[in-house]
């Protein structure tokens, strides 16, 4: 899950199956937003990134590595289809966009130096002399902690354990000071040149989420009729169970004749599934008990239509 | 000739016999099932048939051929009610009511009786004939129904009504001696109303020159006839006990 700084909540674990992701794209397009909306679902994490309106960036983390772009928003539409997902949305500066945007797209300039064996403060002079947009990462195995910089200056500090931005570097110099910390240095394009792209207008998201609602409902159709194909057979199991100790018990207290019995007036009133229906078992006791009067005693009668009707309420 | 004329009383035990069974049969049809009801009419109608002999106007001719045509009657009502029962132990398919049952005996019943009403009153001669059609009826369709029971009985055997029905084929092997010893008398010409007939118009009859057979036979109708009454009357009571 993508650990990031809330800036102002706008919404907060919304369940994502309530809304339309096209609708929703929409109007924070119309509505110029900045910011970031981010998915959690049982099995990944998403985020979407905007700048004035533009969506810039989309992410989904999941189990088999991440995605981008088209394929991130498609998984998306996918994940929120299956459900148990959630969905919150942030706003946020437009700087802090671009170092989040660093965060998760940027070009890796440095990748896991050991603090120790670098010179820091030369570093830093270096990033402030190239104007680096984007993010410093320094962590341990256990803690990260985050410096995002636009055009070489630091913006803020987020660590992790930590809602939002912090103008304070302690944590960040503890982290750092911590033995065997790393450092990442990541860089992207400044905010004007991010602007440029919009996946918006380059993905139809509307058909997106149309195949993938297609897709889905086809796929929980297939399931449905699957689970019904299932249920059936186990049902019909247990029918033919039924019947046959329901032709045990005749047996015992009319004789073998009886298994015609029961046969003949399942038959008569389309086959073992009656038993499902109410009225149905009331008429096929109501015949056995008939044709039984031919054959034994009514109290032998009473205790065998007795014994058949708790084997049905107990089966069905 | 007094060995042929002995017989009265155990005719008239005979009747009581079939009193019991009629009584009882007829008990059975009103609280048991359709099928039922063919069955225990044909016994009752036994008795119907049997009661000639008690009735004060037992001399009528055309009364006494009614009851005769009501004999056969009763052995096909009852055929007709063990056909029946076989069809439903085979197929379990029970349908029918007892008011056509009863309606449809009356009708044929009623029909007899507009039948002789509308022909010549039946002499002695007549009478005999009838009554052997009765007997041959009863001797075929014993043989007919005590098949159907066998084929009932290992259809539903296993059932508490399987034995009930052993003893319906008991009764039935009694009504097969009684009728089948009557007919053989009637066929013979040693029945005691051809007998009477021969000595009043003075013809000689060969019943002396077969006295034992004649006897035997005479025994086997006699005492088959009462043992038919009390199994069909204990059959029912069997039944009843099976059936409560």
């Amino acid at each position: 899950m993508f650990l990031l700084p809330k800036g102002t909540p706008l919404h907060e674990d919304v369940p994502a199956a309530k809304i339309l992701l096209p609708d929703m794209l929409a109007k924070l397009k119309q509505g110029g937003f900045t910011g970031y909306v981010r998915f959690v679902f049982p099995a990944a994490s998403s985020v979407l990134f905007f700048e004035s309106g533009k969506l810039i960036s989309a992410k989904l983390d999941q189990g088999n590595g991440g995605l981008s772009g088209l394929e991130a928003i498609a998984g998306m539409c996918t994940h929120i289809f299956t459900g148990g997902g959630s969905l919150s949305v942030y706003r946020l500066s437009r700087d802090l966009v671009m170092g989040l945007h660093a965060l998760l797209h940027g070009e890796m300039l440095y990748r896991a130096q050991e603090l120790k064996l670098i010179d820091v403060k030369g570093l830093l002079e270096k990033l402030k002399v190239q104007q680096l947009n984007g993010c410093l990462r320094i962590y341990t195995e256990n803690r990260t902690a985050l410096i995002f910089y636009k055009e070489g200056s630091p913006l803020g500090f987020f660590h992790d354990g930590a809602e939002d931005i912090e103008t304070s570097a302690s944590e960040s110099q503890k982290i750092a000071g911590l033995p065997g910390a790393k450092i990442d240095v990541l860089s992207t394009k400044p905010a004007d040149e991010l602007m440029m792209y919009d996946l918006l207008e380059m993905v139809n998201v509307g058909k997106l989420w149309e195949s993938s609602q297609a897709r889905f409902n086809a796929e929980r159709e297939k399931l449905r009729k699957e689970a019904e194909e299932r249920e059936n057979k186990q049902r019909d199991l247990i029918l033919l169970e039924l019947e046959d100790d329901l032709k045990e018990i005749a047996v015992a207290y009319l004789g073998k004749v009886a298994r015609n019995l029961v046969d003949k007036e399942l038959t008569d009133r389309g086959g073992r599934s009656c038993l499902m229906s109410e009225s149905k078992t009331t008429e096929f006791l109501g015949g056995i008990e008939k044709a039984a009067k031919l054959l034994t005693s009514a109290s032998k009668i009473k205790e065998m239509i007795d014994t058949m009707r708790s084997e049905i309420a107990g089966r069905i | 000739m007094d060995f042929l004329h002995s017989t009265s009383m155990i005719s008239q035990i005979q009747v009581i016999c079939w009193l019991l069974a009629g009584l009882l049969s007829f008990y059975f049809s009103v609280g048991n099932a359709r099928v039922w009801t063919s069955i225990s009419m044909g016994f009752f109608l036994i008795f119907v048939s049997q009661m000639y002999l008690l009735a004060p106007w037992a001399d009528y001719p055309q009364l006494e051929a009614i009851h005769y045509i009501i004999g056969t009657v009763s052995i096909m009502v009852m055929t007709h009610g063990f056909l029946e029962y076989y069809v439903f132990s085979r197929t379990m398919e029970v349908g029918g009511s007892k008011p056509v049952v009863y309606f449809s005996i009356l009708g044929i019943i009623a029909g007899s009786v507009v039948f002789v009403l509308i022909n010549p009153t039946p002499t002695y001669v007549i009478l005999r004939h009838i009554k052997m059609i009765e007997n041959s009826t009863w001797v075929f369709l014993c043989i007919v129904n005590i098949e159907l029971i066998r084929k009932i009985y290992l259809q539903i055997k296993g059932s508490a009504m399987a034995n009930g029905f052993i003893a319906f084929g008991i009764v039935f092997l009694f009504i097969f001696l009684w009728k089948g010893a009557d007919l053989y008398l009637q066929v013979y010409g040693w029945d005691s109303d051809w007998q009477v007939f021969l000595t009043n118009v003075g013809v000689p009859t060969t019943a002396e020159a077969f006295r034992m057979r004649v006897g035997f036979s005479r025994a086997v109708s006699d005492f088959a006839g009462i043992l038919s009454g009390l199994s069909a009357g204990g059959s029912f009571i069997y039944l009843y006990r099976l059936l409560r």
